[in-house]
């Protein structure tokens, strides 16, 4: 087989040094640039820091004039973003981190315990992600030894239900029934491992779910190659196949854990908020709208640094798993056949989504009537009413207009863009992904809102920044082992061109698995639309948008759980039906 | 299988794990206060920033003087005092009362902790353009001069900002640090970053022996947070308990409610947009009902505001009603109205308010953001109107230093954007005299007199909600939320 002669991975010779050096650059432009970015924020949002750093040491009073005048001599401030990132990087080579503009006390000691704890968390929730994954797994992949497995199986869909759960709810869910209700666990802080649990599993399960609907589709990919046919009329054991089959579905998801793993480290503010734990998203946004620019900086450029080293970790286990097949041309994935059942169960649940809707877009959503405040189901308001006495079933059926046509445009764009980038993009390194990825959402929020101006219209860009990247590096990592394919292989000795591979052969490959995960992430960008409305950015305030209805209702949890229910419902069936919908052609 | 064992050993890094320090769980049988207050340290409790209410509500850090319910002061490590001109001012101290760290504390260490005051940078609050000396005239005495005749001169030293630290606190000149260096009746032993402190009873305190045998205190931040772990038995005593979270409270909790000087009110833009009209303003004044909002989004945890000012604080003050132009038709007049969700009230207050305008004809849009990225935009006066909840008496104790930031040509806090000659008149007027009673008659007319204007619609007086455990006893009311460990607070174990 001829290995070198035309897979792109070929390696060119060429003195190591010389190879290496384009790619220290980048990474120190990257952590400059992002240095440079969060030194530009009081200068992008037109605030002075004076004032914001202030209004951090003291909330009451009016910020006047001379006031300001004295913080800003006390605090020396930079006169231009580009010096200030400059004394940053200086005092950054010898090790200083800084001094904080709000609690005048040393960067260092906030930030890395901060960071300590972040990895801590982060972590764990993304090995117990990846571990529960793998048992919603489990049963798809003993089929697919037995040949009987159609579609993706029930992990499929229960991954899809559990990826809509939002962290927030499902946090003071947890809660309210494991530490108020049984008193099994802590409710808040962080002194021991017991302190872990609930956190975890806030941040896990959600997670959990979307690797279980990845690897659910993967393991129905690789089930439909011949050697797997093969194998089993050779009479190979079935826990054989199924350890087999297992090996190159994960070898899908480890990228994305390692991406979650870092995107989790700086941005998981609300579940650290619920928790009282002093994690660096906690800490970065406080710091953000404080603008207390050498606290974010310290963070930021640290988060940058991890997420780098992780992204090109993310390439290396990618690799490792899969072995020296990746370089040649083992593979031989195929397009899966499309369930039947699936589909079928998939019509069912999306009948009862749409049934409740139009009920709601029947409804005044906008009526309020304070003497009904949350009151319960009743012939009146068959799915209760919000703390304005506003009929919840017809926020719930009109917010299901914005909500699902604003999370498909979004998830339709990260589509794109992440199949471009994956596809074409220079593929197998660390690079701007990695360094979005890792950037705190708050960070992405203030740079857009600042930029474009708070809306709606701002706040799908900056979600739009992000939601891409899982989709690039799971078609990375997917075109990677179609690249090593026999008939990639094939295609390219025989003198096809780039367009025709791309379309023929990695496209319809490529495709079908991608398009299934940018729907599973379909309620993941109602939520992070949600999570961006504190600094304006958004549906506007009295807007039934489902996660801004969540993000407002969440702490009504306890006391009228139908006001939370009928929104996070409405996304986990989404997500039930987004993971069971299959756009692979029927064959 | 070398390579997948790698893969997997990756994780395990992580289970070794990285937790905050201290956490200041009580050792089992100490008759210890658990104790959550509502925000972390910003300066590692600097008491020239918020942080110096963390130190007054812990019982960590004391006062000259305390206020009343009307905001006049009151003796607490100062004894009386008497004023020798319109600048000067003698403070008696108590003689009984020594710091932490054993000094004891005299006239010398007094004036210095006020002088480190005066002298920070940036300045402190209270003392801003006051130039404040403090001189010990013998042991027990403090001399106060102000450059100018300062009426509120005592008042001020009531500001937690000024509480007294021992010398040794002022190590570095620009960050004071109270650890181990207060007078109150327990003593910071350990500062655990910005998650919890530890605090042991002082024994020898002026004001007895503490109840309690010391105080766990953590700070935390989220208000749900707090209230979980009141319900779950982990701390005793809670600061601001959410009104949406009351229900949730079981029959071990309850509530020690407290009415604050401190108003919601929706400020109308007089300077530009729909409300330069005051005839528009009229007919929002009279389209706003404050009932719905206090009984339902504030589950009746509020009083409706007959003014700006709060009873309490007016006390015998008369008001007088304000009379208003009369009301011009809306006519679908379009206007935005602005308000923040770090109180979580007051979003759904504005849509109940935003509603009301509709209903009287006007086209309203809400914005609801952060109060950090929208303060800029509320000063400018980017919105028509602002829903807001703001302190009346502040540090002095005095209303017309918030009538004057709020609502005079100058003010630095003046959302309305109200410039009327008349109310400036009135405020420099009101804040040159020195009789408490006269003060406070003359806010009552000031307040009448922007009423008037109908540059803004007061909707309600809050109160503060600190939850506590049943057993506890003694917790702090206080009116201006200083107070919440006292030396008899018991949590009754």
């Amino acid at each position: 087989m001829t290995v070198a002669l035309g897979a792109p991975t070929a390696r060119r010779p060429a003195p190591a040094v010389l190879r290496r050096l384009p790619r220290v650059a980048g990474v120190l432009g990257a952590l400059v640039g992002t240095a440079l970015l969060v030194g530009a924020l009081p200068w992008l949002s037109g605030v002075d820091p004076a004032r914001s750093v202030l209004r951090a040491r003291e909330e009451e009073g009016a910020p006047d004039a001379a006031a300001l005048d004295a913080v800003r001599t006390q605090l020396d401030l930079p006169t231009n973003p580009v010096a200030g990132t400059l004394g940053f990087l200086g005092r950054l080579l010898t090790g200083d981190l800084g001094t904080s503009w709000v609690s005048r006390t040393p960067v260092v000691d906030t930030v890395l315990p901060a960071l300590g704890i972040s990895l801590t968390v982060a972590g764990t929730a993304s090995l117990v992600a990846l571990v529960l994954a793998g048992l919603l797994t489990v049963p798809a992949l003993l089929r697919a030894a037995d040949g009987r497995l159609r579609g993706g199986g029930v992990g499929a869909a229960v991954g899809g239900a559990l990826s809509a759960l939002p962290e927030f709810v499902l946090a003071v869910l947890l809660v309210a029934v494991f530490a108020v209700g049984w008193g099994l666990l802590p409710t808040t802080g962080f002194t021991g491992p017991e302190h872990l649990v609930l956190p975890v599993l806030a941040l896990g399960v959600p997670a959990a779910g979307v690797l279980a609907r990845l690897l659910a589709g993967a393991v129905a990919a690789t089930a439909g190659e011949s050697w797997v046919g093969t194998w089993r009329s050779a009479g190979v054991r079935r826990t054989t196949v199924a350890a087999a089959l297992g090996r190159r579905a994960v070898g899908v998801v480890v990228p994305q854990v390692l991406l979650l793993l870092v995107g989790t480290l700086g941005a998981a503010a609300v579940v650290e908020a619920v928790f009282d734990i002093p994690g660096l998203g906690g800490i970065a946004l406080g710091a953000a709208l404080a603008q207390d620019v050498p606290v974010v900086q310290a963070a930021v450029v640290l988060l940058v640094a991890i997420g780098l080293l992780v992204g090109g970790g993310g390439v290396l286990a990618h690799r490792l798993l899969l072995g020296p097949a990746l370089t040649g041309s083992g593979f031989t994935p195929e397009t899966a056949a499309a369930g039947r059942r699936p589909q079928r169960a998939a019509l069912a649940v999306a009948t009862v989504l749409v049934v409740a809707v139009v009920a709601g877009l029947l409804r005044d959503p906008d009526a309020q009537d304070v003497g009904q405040r949350l009151a319960a189901p009743s012939w009146a308001h068959p799915f209760g009413a919000d703390p304005l006495g506003r009929d919840v079933l017809a926020r719930f059926g009109h917010g299901a207009l914005v909500s699902v046509g604003l999370a498909v445009l979004l998830a339709a764009l990260a589509l794109v863009v992440g199949v471009a980038v994956g596809l074409l993009g220079c593929g197998d390194r660390a690079g701007v992904a990695d360094v979005l990825n890792a950037l705190p959402a708050v960070v992405t929020g203030i740079v857009v809102a600042a930029v474009a101006g708070p809306g709606l219209l701002s706040a799908c860009v900056a979600v739009s920044l992000v939601a891409w990247i899982p989709l690039a590096v799971h078609t990375r990592t997917l075109a990677a082992e179609a690249r090593a394919s026999g008939f990639h292989v094939a295609a390219l000795t025989g003198g096809a061109g780039r367009w025709h591979v791309l379309r023929r052969h990695l496209l319809p490959v490529v495709g079908p698995p991608v398009v299934r995960h940018a729907l599973v992430r379909v309620p993941h960008a109602s939520l992070a639309l949600a999570g961006l409305s504190f600094l304006g950015l958004g549906a506007g305030a009295e807007s039934p948008e489902w996660g801004r209805a969540l993000a407002e209702t969440t702490g009504y949890l306890e006391r009228a759980p139908w006001v939370v229910a009928a929104p996070a419902l409405g996304l986990v069936l989404l997500g039930v039906v987004a993971a069971l919908a299959d756009p692979a052609p029927e064959r | 299988m070398n390579r997948r064992t790698a893969l997997l050993a990756v994780p395990v890094l992580f289970a070794g794990g990285c937790f905050a320090g201290g956490g200041g769980t009580a050792e089992s049988g100490s008759d210890r206060l658990r104790v959550a207050l509502n925000f972390p340290p910003v300066a590692a409790l600097s008491p020239w920033t918020d942080d110096a209410l963390l130190l007054t509500r812990m019982g960590a850090a004391e006062t000259l003087v305390t206020f009343d319910d009307s905001g006049a002061a009151e003796p607490q490590l100062a004894q009386s005092w008497e004023f020798t001109d319109d600048r000067t001012a003698l403070v008696e101290l108590r003689d009984d009362v020594v710091f932490h760290d054993g000094t004891p504390m005299d006239a010398e260490a007094v004036a210095g902790s006020l002088n480190a005051a005066a002298g920070a940078d940036p300045g402190v609050r209270v003392l801003r353009d006051v130039g404040l000396v403090a001189t010990a005239v013998d042991e027990d005495t403090v001399q106060l001069q102000a450059a100018q005749a300062d009426p509120l001169l005592v008042q001020r030293l009531g500001a937690p900002s000024l509480v007294v630290l021992s010398p040794d606190a002022y190590a570095d000149p620009t960050a004071p640090d109270p650890v181990g260096h207060g007078t109150g009746p327990y003593e910071i032993t350990e500062l655990q970053g910005a998650q919890s402190a530890t605090l042991d009873a002082a024994a020898d305190h002026w004001g007895g022996t503490p109840a309690a045998d010391g105080v766990d205190v953590r700070f935390v931040d989220d208000a749900d947070a707090r209230t979980s772990s009141l319900r779950a038995g982990e701390v005793d005593v809670v600061q601001g308990v959410p009104i949406a979270a009351l229900a949730t409270l079981g029959d071990d909790q309850r509530v020690v409610t407290t009415a604050l000087p401190r108003v919601t009110a929706l400020q109308l833009n007089t300077a530009g947009g729909v409300f330069a009209d005051a005839g528009l303003r009229a007919a929002a004044v009279a389209a706003v009902d404050a009932e719905p909002v206090v009984d339902g989004v504030f589950e009746g945890q509020a009083d409706v505001a007959p003014g700006l000012l709060t009873d309490d604080t007016l006390g015998a003050a008369a008001r007088s009603t304000p009379t208003l132009p009369t009301a011009a038709d809306p006519a679908g007049a379009s206007i935005r109205l602005a308000t923040y969700d770090d109180r979580p009230e007051l979003p759904e207050a504005a849509a109940v308010l935003a509603e009301q305008l509709r209903a009287a004809g006007f086209t309203v849009e809400v914005v609801v953001q952060t109060y950090a990225t929208l303060e800029p935009d509320l000063l400018a006066g980017a919105f028509d109107a602002v829903l807001g909840s703001r302190l009346t008496l502040l540090d002095t104790g005095d209303p017309v230093g918030y009538l004057q930031t709020d609502y005079t040509c100058d003010g630095g806090y003046n959302l309305a954007r109200l410039c009327d000659p008349d109310v400036d008149a009135a405020v420099t007027a009101a804040a040159a005299l020195t009789d408490p009673r006269e003060r406070r008659q003359a806010a009552a007319d000031i307040e009448a007199q922007v009423l008037s204007t109908g540059a803004v619609v007061p909707v309600l007086h809050e109160q503060s909600r600190t939850g506590v455990t049943q057993g506890v006893q003694g917790v702090g009311e206080d009116p201006f939320e200083r107070q919440v460990v006292t030396v008899a607070t018991t949590a009754g174990r």
